[in-house]
């Protein structure tokens, strides 16, 4: 035979390529149950300096709200407790009395007093600091609506630092769930230190938090260990060894991890899994999530108006549309048809939202309405749907809607993609979309008033369909104002009931949670922001 | 010898020039307002807005910007990325491990690929030959990521003998099945390539006047037909590392390796034309040290080839 040698060479190769995958094998051992144990959980490379008001997005938020304390924390259910404050009171909703409670230490032993977040704030709120998240600052006095300082500056002036331990806020206007906001990333507080050297902060952050940044190493995770700083009545112990949070560039990586016992906790579960995801080997979670889909249709649009054509043609295409269908066949029941304009997640939620029925398919009704409308005006305009086709699902489900209102409707309804989320809102904020389009909201802190003042409150900065009622502005000042929970729910709801009337947008489904947990993790638990309470997490 | 690569060098100058532009050009055509997307969909201020811009010179005009950035290219300041970390750093981050995995999987494919498609020339028509070819047609014919996948489940999930997943640290373990994975494909290249260059040789007049001269089959297989059938091969081996580097962003996907592929991703979607032309600009700059090492590996398979 010729060229023997040459045949065990390549023989040898293979055999030792086979090897090294046999070596590769082993490791991995089970851990016994403990409270020491780390857990593991999925993150993304946080992008932007780990301080506070600069983080606006998930990588670094789920380090920050790990490593750091605010004046309140929110339960399970989204009801908001006081923290590290002691009170937080005010006679007139406008005027917030804050004291702080005693005890409270940052991880480099330097106490959490009323500067720690004045000076946080104001830093936050500095245009010159270009924080990414200063818009949270807006309800306060002294900002202007983006939340930045007015006029520029370095203090707000609305804030007021009685002694070490008291300060007063003073809003623009009455709010009365304004606590419930102060749990929010961009509300924490600062040591002295950060101020020294910000950059160097932003890299190895020093917080009041339930656990203390260990290790930031880019690109592959950070470790977290629980802070001994940390009081242990605090509302967010740590009930484990530490957290490690692993960076994937993709969840299907991620989701191979879970299934293998590499990965404790995945808080979302890629398209490619969601089918299946219940029947693995892993333990599979199903909830409803607090962001919503809606359609914002601009009172600018022929046909849509705020009067009664506007509204009958709004109610039409809202009927036309069947959500259970594509929340089944799209989402794969990942998401859940809406029944108001909030999320089921948000406390004073209901479902009895008065003239809600008109978030339910029904084609003949549909096609009533939209002739009702064209005996007012004849309907010579078009409705066509923007989205950006760069997020996943939006083609499929864009399309899937165009095409219900045209069955029902025959209007001729057309999709329109722009490649990315960043293009769709250039041209929804300089107002020249000209169409309807596709919007969605992620609530700051667990209050229905978000899903409604912020958006269609007149002028509100994030009122993309220019809608104004001033039935609704000033049903929505009173919620605002409100003394009890109970006063509030009770004006939200008809709030929301005007806003089932006139559609300023189109509530579609709410995202809902579909997680994994690796077998043998115990306690996952999902809060208001769809994320894990991970200092809850043991195995 | 030092001359040629010298004129070679020089000749990469406008090589550079022009794919920057391009890149740099297409990046700032990209639509959309990168600052907008920055802060998500919270309104920002005017202020800070224009003050991002200054920053980031993006509110100059675009021949302004690329020629800033080439100026920072040549005192090594490939410019900040938006979040704040100089996108140095970021390059230095993210190409090590790709390097590795492109290296990794050059020479699986290389060394199994030749060994294979030597064989098979040698064996042409027999069972080991037929066996090859339906094999690289396989591999060429399935999708990257299917492979990607499957071996991901059978290997990680199914037996656990490999890690699922690699990371930015990844050694030699963790990057065995992504570099075969990512090899897959130009392994049947080489291989189908190997087989059809060593037919030709086995019948070109030096190999017959070899063996009429009594040369071994042993020696003439090396020294003849191997040797000689090597020069496409190494062409197509050196043009392929850059491909595998640019191409590995799949399979980096799928075994969480976040290496350049994903870097240029991300950027291109937060539009960091810093960042996008950096990668492109070190790829460039790999495909050409590449084909000029290529080049030079010709005079050594082929002493005729002399370069002056």
């Amino acid at each position: 035979m010729r060229l023997t040698r040459r045949t065990r060479l390549a023989g040898v190769a293979l055999v030792a390529v086979g090897s090294l995958v046999l070596a590769a094998c082993g490791g991995g051992g089970d851990e016994g149950d403990s409270t020491d144990a780390v857990i593991t959980s999925y993150s993304v490379q946080p992008q932007n300096p780990l301080v506070p008001t600069n983080t606006n997005e998930v990588g670094g938020g789920n380090i920050v709200d790990l490593i750091f304390a605010g004046l309140v924390s929110y339960s399970i259910d989204g009801e908001t407790e006081l923290e590290v404050a002691e009170s937080i009171e005010s006679d007139d909703n406008q005027t917030w009395t804050v004291t702080i409670e005693e005890g409270w230490e940052f991880s480099d032993g330097t106490p959490v007093t009323a500067n720690s977040f004045v000076d946080a704030w104001n830093y936050g709120a500095n245009p010159e600091n270009e924080q990414l998240s200063a818009y949270f600052f807006y309800p306060i006095e002294g900002t202007s609506g983006d939340g930045t300082i007015e006029g520029g500056g370095d203090e707000i002036s609305g804030l007021e630092v009685i002694d070490e331990r008291t300060f007063t806020i003073t809003l623009k206007q009455a709010e009365s769930d304004f606590p419930g906001r102060l749990g929010y990333s961009a509300y924490f507080p600062l040591p002295e230190s950060a101020f020294e050297d910000i950059e160097a902060f932003g890299d190895a952050p020093v917080g009041n938090g339930p656990y203390d940044l260990e290790a930031l190493e880019n690109n592959v995770e950070a470790r977290l260990v629980p802070s001994e700083t940390y009081p242990e009545d605090g509302n967010r112990p740590a009930r484990n060894g530490g957290v490690t949070l692993k960076f994937y560039t993709d969840p299907d990586a991620a989701y191979s991890d879970v299934l293998a016992g590499n990965l404790d906790v995945l808080d979302q579960v890629p398209p490619s899994a969601l089918t299946t995801y219940e029947n693995d080997d892993i333990q599979a979670f199903k909830e409803a999530g607090s962001p919503n889909a809606t359609i914002t249709i601009p009172s600018s649009l022929p046909g849509f108006g705020e009067n009664d054509e506007g509204k009958l043609r709004r109610a039409a295409i809202s009927r036309a549309i069947n959500r259970e269908e594509i929340t089944d066949a799209i989402f794969d029941g990942s998401r859940i048809p809406a029944k108001d304009f909030s999320s089921p997640l948000m406390p004073g939620y209901t479902e009895d939202i008065e003239g809600n029925e008109v978030l339910e398919f029904d084609e003949a009704e549909a096609q009533d309405l939209w002739e009702q409308a064209n005996e007012i005006a004849e309907f010579d305009g078009e409705f066509v749907l923007a989205y950006n086709g760069d997020g996943p699902g939006n083609r499929e489900w864009v399309e899937a809607v165009v095409n219900q209102i045209n069955n029902v409707l025959d209007i001729g309804a057309e999709p329109q993609a722009f490649p990315t989320f960043a293009e769709l809102r250039e041209r929804v904020t300089d107002r020249s979309i000209g169409t309807a389009f596709r919007t969605g909201w992620q609530p700051d802190y667990p209050s229905i008033y978000n899903y409604l003042g912020p958006i269609f409150g007149t002028g509100a900065g994030s009122n993309d369909g220019d809608y104004s009622n001033a039935e609704f502005d000033d049903t929505i000042q009173r919620a605002a104002g409100a003394q009890d929970d109970e006063e509030r729910y009770e004006l939200l709801a008809e709030a929301q009931a005007i806003l089932m009337e006139d559609l300023p947008a189109i509530p579609l489904w709410n995202t809902g949670i579909a997680a994994a947990a690796a077998q043998g993790v115990e306690n996952v638990e999902f809060n208001w922001q769809n994320r894990p309470e991970l200092q809850n997490v043991t195995k | 010898m030092w001359w040629y690569i010298g004129r070679r060098a020089l000749q990469a100058i406008p090589v550079l020039l022009g794919s920057t532009f391009l890149i740099y050009a297409l990046v700032f055509l990209q639509p959309g307002d990168p600052i907008a997307a920055l802060f998500g969909e919270k309104p920002v201020s005017d202020a800070v807005r224009d003050q991002i811009a200054a920053q980031y010179n993006l509110d100059k005009p675009f021949i302004v910007q690329w020629l800033l950035y080439l100026k920072g290219i040549l005192t090594l300041d490939f410019g900040i990325a938006y979040s704040g970390r100089p996108v140095t750093e970021l390059l230095a981050d993210a190409l090590p491990v790709t390097l590795r995995l492109a290296f990794m999987a050059l020479v699986i494919e290389a060394v199994l690929g030749i060994a294979a498609g030597f064989y098979a020339g040698l064996r042409r028509g027999k069972l080991f030959d037929s066996t090859m070819l339906v094999v690289s047609l396989v591999v060429i014919a399935i999708p990257i990521f299917v492979f990607g996948f499957l071996m991901q489940l059978v290997f990680g999930v199914r037996l656990g003998w490999v890690p699922i997943t690699a990371g930015q640290n990844a050694g030699f373990r963790e990057l065995l099945v992504p570099a075969i994975v990512l090899g897959l494909v130009s392994f049947a290249y080489v291989l189908r390539l190997t087989r059809t260059s060593v037919v030709e040789n086995l019948m070109a007049d030096h190999v017959r006047t070899a063996r009429a001269k009594g040369v071994s089959d042993r020696d003439v297989n090396r020294r003849h037909v191997l040797r000689n059938s090597l020069i496409p091969v190494t062409t197509y081996l050196g043009a392929d590392l850059g491909t595998l580097m640019a191409g590995a962003i799949v399979t980096e996907g799928i075994f969480n390796i976040p290496g350049i592929g994903n870097l240029a991703y991300q950027a291109i979607l937060r539009g960091e034309g810093s960042t996008v032309v950096s990668v492109v600009t070190v790829m460039v700059l790999i495909y050409i040290i590449m084909s000029l090492v290529v080049d030079l590996l010709y005079a050594a398979l082929d002493p005729r080839i002399r370069y002056a």
